[in-house]
């Protein structure tokens, strides 16, 4: 992220353009975003769900997950989990309704890869999906990138 | 085109830690449905202890029930952040605010919480500074003045910040405060020697002349109770403080 950022200050003065202080979180072509910055990742009716590189960035360093059981069911738009960084625990809610079939163990002992590695590693939960048509309602990368920009233009 | 935001200030006096949590969990039900705009509670505790999400209970030092004899509670809750204590004169914040509505993350609202509170310390000649990494809240040297542990949920903040104004220090003996050993609690009233009134400064330039004059009357009324004119004092300066930073002109 910090080497991306570099690169985009030298070509802009290369460029002679001026460079926005906030820095670029990446976007992932073909997963779907809510407006709560989560994203899912979807392979028939098996959804992978973690945060995106705007939450974890806005976020903080993650010192903590909290993880769902497996079994449990989630419902979209309501928090399965919670994620603790610089004194402030932020819930995580499922885009999508179903039952938690795999939980990341890996983010008890290692919570940074939500930092390092929000669409790969840092996966946080998978889900059976009880209703796809859920999808519906998710934004693509194109639209959650325009949405990000909104957002951060807010302050 | 921006819409126009207030805070609703709600000054409560001192608030057993269970009711302000009831209070804090309507207030973000009721945020989160548009019903009310973004509400401040500034208050203090009875003698309580809190732990976080985490429930770093090893942090505490002694039994519940000796923490009992000391008069005080002990809470376990869903914020961030390691164990600490409230107590009177202490001001405590609580933002129920949407940091969606205004586009902020965690980090940047902890940051604020972090500036508020090291503006307030200046403004009393103390020169606070936030912690190094991982060691978040405020420190005059290597003694910690201030806390923050935040909830947040729908993108709602709820909990806040912890001022040492001038609460009693030693209650902080018996736990590892905020998990980090060998370091010092301190209070205001600890780094500013003999008298909080004394240290105060004209308020900074950015309060506005009606905001000056409630400094002056909150000054004046030294009759009952100096000690609560001067907690009053520092909790009007912090409503202003925190106002002036969430809310931009």
């Amino acid at each position: 992220m910090a080497s991306r950022l570099l690169w985009a200050s030298r070509a802009a003065s290369y460029l002679r353009i001026s460079v926005f202080h906030r820095g670029f979180s990446s976007v992932i072509k073909d997963l779907k975003y809510a407006d709560s910055h989560e994203w899912v990742k979807v392979d028939g009716n098996s959804a992978t769900i973690g945060i995106t590189d705007h939450a974890q960035d806005h976020l903080g360093d993650v010192v903590y997950v909290e993880l769902p059981e497996v079994g449990v069911t989630v419902k979209q738009d309501a928090s399965f989990g919670a994620v603790e960084s610089v004194k402030a625990t932020s819930d995580v809610n499922s885009p999508v309704s179903g039952k938690v079939v795999e939980v990341n163990e890996e983010l008890s002992s290692s919570p940074a890869l939500v930092n390092s590695s929000p669409y790969e590693d840092g996966w946080i939960i998978k889900v059976e999906m009880d209703n796809a048509g859920e999808l519906k309602k998710l934004m693509d990368a194109d639209q959650y990138t325009k949405f990000c920009e909104e957002e951060d233009s807010k302050h | 085109m921006k819409v126009p935001r207030s805070l609703q200030i709600w000054r409560l006096g001192i608030v057993n830690y269970s009711d302000a949590l009831k209070l804090q969990e309507k207030l973000v039900s009721d945020r989160k449905i548009h019903k009310i705009s973004d509400t401040l509670l500034s208050l203090q505790h009875p003698p309580t202890y809190t732990l976080g999400k985490r429930r770093t209970d090893h942090n505490l030092l002694i039994s519940e029930a000796e923490l009992k004899k000391l008069g005080a509670e002990l809470h376990y809750t869903q914020r961030g952040g390691d164990i600490t204590f409230h107590g009177p004169h202490q001001a405590i914040l609580y933002p129920i605010i949407s940091l969606r509505d205004i586009g902020l993350g965690a980090r940047n609202y902890v940051e604020k919480l972090e500036s508020t509170m090291i503006e307030i310390a200046s403004l009393y000649g103390v020169k606070a500074c936030p912690g190094q990494k991982g060691e978040t809240g405020i420190w005059v040297g290597d003694r910690k003045i201030g806390a923050i542990g935040v909830r947040i949920q729908y993108g709602i903040t709820s909990h806040g910040l912890a001022f040492n104004i001038d609460p009693d220090l030693n209650y902080f003996k018996h736990i590892v405060p905020c998990g980090i050993a060998d370091k010092d609690v301190t209070s205001l009233r600890r780094e500013t020697g003999n008298g909080i009134y004394e240290a105060v400064e004209k308020p900074a330039p950015h309060v506005t002349y009606s905001k000056e004059h409630q400094c002056h009357q909150a000054l004046k009324r030294a009759n009952g109770g100096r000690a609560d004119a001067e907690m009053e004092l520092a909790e009007l300066l912090l409503h202003l403080l925190l106002y002036s930073l969430l809310l931009p002109f």
